[in-house]
């Protein structure tokens, strides 16, 4: 009886899903964390060349009101720390897209004390967009990828955050909390 | 019969969001064809409201919802007295004091809301909003009393009625100055660029609404395209005489929004203190000396 | 005033400093440890009053590192580098602080990256780096790589056998 009810509310809750995912993949508002480089490669997918807008992707000011968050190039370990923050003062259903090589194994910077080099580590991320720098268009097939992948509900890093929230937690932890050098000699 | 007046004022509702969220929508789209580009489809507006009805909301003090309800019941309200080709839910003329006054209620729910927050950019926001209706409200008035003093009466209905008789008989061609300066007074209600001090994204992160997630900018949106709705409806009313059915009125309504979006368009944006100086001098002096033409000469 | 007739005039009033011409608008001039202070404010009363940066070299071989401060005039529009060396085990240097306020930021810096101790500089705490426990990273001896693996968790790369 119980497992039938359990039944009802999930096929219920799919087909609600279903259609809400339609309005999710069609508006879509993008925060850019433009800490890194890159930044550059942004004003022509906004503007008259691209155009993202007729995907219905804006651009937005503030992480409350954000669906994308777009990081682009190396992270640093001071600026992890206010990704993570704006990461999670996003509301869900949130997605981040990790922009350039430095984000997927730190590109150029790999062997740099300061550039972290798996971001996803830290943050959960959706999709990688590779290069340095990825074209403007590359960056527009990586939102019409992400719109595909929200449409079949396949994106859900913000739910694997959720799940996995204490290994993310040791992860963030660990670099940023340190207590002790990690190499041997430390201590100035 | 307050059955009849009530059903009347949810029908009204609902074709005052829907006709204001397709105002936003085509807005998009004439921006963008106006910026060299293709465009959202006229309808993104409503997937924006829906897919943030939807999303999840976070609020830090139960004023934000609050004011959130109360700044959109408050321009529902208004919009409820503003009337549409002469539609009115209840039997009246469309009284002006009241619209005027109700017309604050939605700001200072806005006010309420955003200072809740906690953000600091928000009370700024809210501030230079404020700040922007001082400045506006002036100079409307003064337009409204050449109006009200021609008809003597103070109610919409017959202001629009006292325009009948052919395009010649309209306002905008029998007073043009008084048009002009309530013109560029709609432009600052509507927040419409020189005068989106309050909004200004790239400046104070879009302002008032900077701490609203999901829901709670739903709406927010929901109540732009609101004033929006009401802010052409009084124009339309005030100057383009009277409309014989909802088709006419609301493509008159589009006339007026298309002039403030084609100047939102290629507009820089004034700094606070300079938009409220402007808006005491031009469009206040062409509604004082309309004035002056009209009652004096 | 020609830079030659102008380094002339410095090494005849301090005849034990040397000095080089690199460019026609850029000089250097070597200095040792506890000299060098005078010439600074020398250079600083004749007209080179912009500190425009310090920076620090490590010279590992030679068991040393090298505090250069970057002057510029803006009369003469000429830039010097007065470079000190000081051993690399007892790194320790006067601060500058009192012939420029603004040395403070960049001795502060300097000591983050680099280890060294500036006598007489009253804030030295951390700058830029976040809680940093290690080697000051810009030592030579400072293993990046290592580092970089432990810390990022980044293991054995693919194809790197």
């Amino acid at each position: 009886m119980l497992d039938k009810i359990q039944k009802d509310r999930e096929k219920r809750q799919s087909a609600w899903e279903a259609v809400i995912n339609y309005f999710r993949k069609r508006s879509l508002y993008m925060l850019h964390y433009c800490t890194g480089c890159g930044a550059i490669e942004l004003p022509p997918i906004m503007t008259s060349r691209w155009d993202m807008e007729r995907f219905g992707i804006a651009p937005m000011a503030t992480p409350r009101q954000a669906d994308i968050l777009l990081v682009t190039g190396y992270a640093s370990q001071k600026t992890i720390k206010r990704l993570i923050y704006t990461y999670e003062q996003m509301p869900n259903p949130k997605w981040v897209l990790g922009f350039g090589s430095c984000t997927i194994n730190g590109g150029i910077y790999w062997d740099s004390y300061n550039v972290i080099n798996k971001l996803d580590r830290y943050i959960p991320i959706d999709l990688f967009i590779s290069g340095c720098m990825p074209r403007p268009q590359s960056i527009l097939s990586a939102m019409k990828k992400l719109q595909e992948m929200i449409g079949k509900g396949e994106a859900k890093g913000y739910e694997r955050y959720k799940q996995n929230y204490e290994w993310y937690k040791k992860n963030q932890r660990k670099l940023l909390e340190r207590e002790t050098p990690f190499l041997d000699g430390g201590e100035k | 019969m307050i059955f009849l007046i009530l059903l009347k004022a949810f029908l009204i509702t609902l074709w005052v969001v829907f006709i204001g969220l397709l105002f936003l929508g085509i807005g998009r789209k004439i921006t963008a064809r106006i910026q060299k580009r293709y465009g959202p489809p006229f309808y993104q507006q409503f997937i924006d409201v829906i897919k943030l009805l939807a999303k999840e909301s976070i609020w830090h003090h139960w004023i934000m919802i609050l004011g959130a309800i109360m700044a959109l019941g408050g321009l529902i309200a208004t919009a409820l007295h503003v009337p549409i080709a002469g539609i009115l839910p209840y039997d009246s003329n469309g009284p002006i004091f009241l619209v005027l006054y109700l017309s604050a209620i939605g700001y200072l729910g806005m006010a309420m809301g955003v200072s809740a927050s906690g953000n600091p950019n928000a009370p700024l926001g809210i501030g230079r909003a404020l700040t922007l209706m001082l400045g506006y409200e002036i100079p409307f008035a003064a337009v409204l009393i050449i109006f009200m003093g021609l008809t003597k009466s103070s109610y919409f209905l017959q202001i629009a009625q006292s325009q009948a008789g052919g395009i010649l008989h309209w306002n905008f061609i029998r007073y043009p100055l008084a048009f002009i300066g309530a013109e560029i007074a709609v432009q600052a209600m509507m927040a419409e660029k020189p005068f989106d001090q309050m909004i200004a994204p790239a400046e104070i992160a879009s302002g008032p609404l900077v701490e609203w997630p999901g829901k709670f900018l739903g709406l927010g949106m929901i109540q732009m395209g609101v004033s929006v709705f009401i802010e052409t409806a009084i124009i339309t009313n005030l100057f383009l005489g009277p409309s014989h059915n909802i088709l006419d009125f609301t493509l008159k309504q589009f006339g007026i929004y298309f002039i403030a979006l084609c100047i939102n368009a290629v507009m820089p944006r004034f700094k606070i203190e300079n938009a409220a100086i402007y808006l005491w001098t031009i469009p206040l002096g062409l509604g004082l000396l309309q004035m002056l033409i009209t009652f004096v000469l | 005033m020609k830079i030659k007739e102008m380094l002339e005039n410095i090494k005849k009033e301090f005849p034990y400093i040397g000095t080089e011409i690199q460019e026609e608008k850029q000089a250097r001039i070597y200095v040792c440890n506890d000299k060098f202070l005078n010439i600074l404010t020398y250079l600083r009363n004749e007209k080179f009053e912009h500190l425009a940066n310090i920076f620090a070299i490590d010279w590992i071989d030679e068991k040393e590192f090298e505090i250069n401060y970057n002057l510029w005039s803006y009369e003469y529009l000429v830039s010097i580098i007065v470079k000190v060396r000081i051993p690399r085990d007892k790194a320790k240097i006067p601060t500058a602080l009192n012939i420029w306020d603004h040395a403070q930021i960049y001795e502060r810096e300097v000591h983050e990256f680099f280890g060294i101790e500036f006598i007489g500089n009253p804030d030295l705490s951390p700058l830029f780096l976040h809680n940093w426990k290690d080697l000051p990273p810009m030592r030579k001896d400072f293993d990046t790589e290592a580092f970089s693996r432990k810390a990022f968790d980044v293991g054995e790369r693919e194809g790197e056998k």
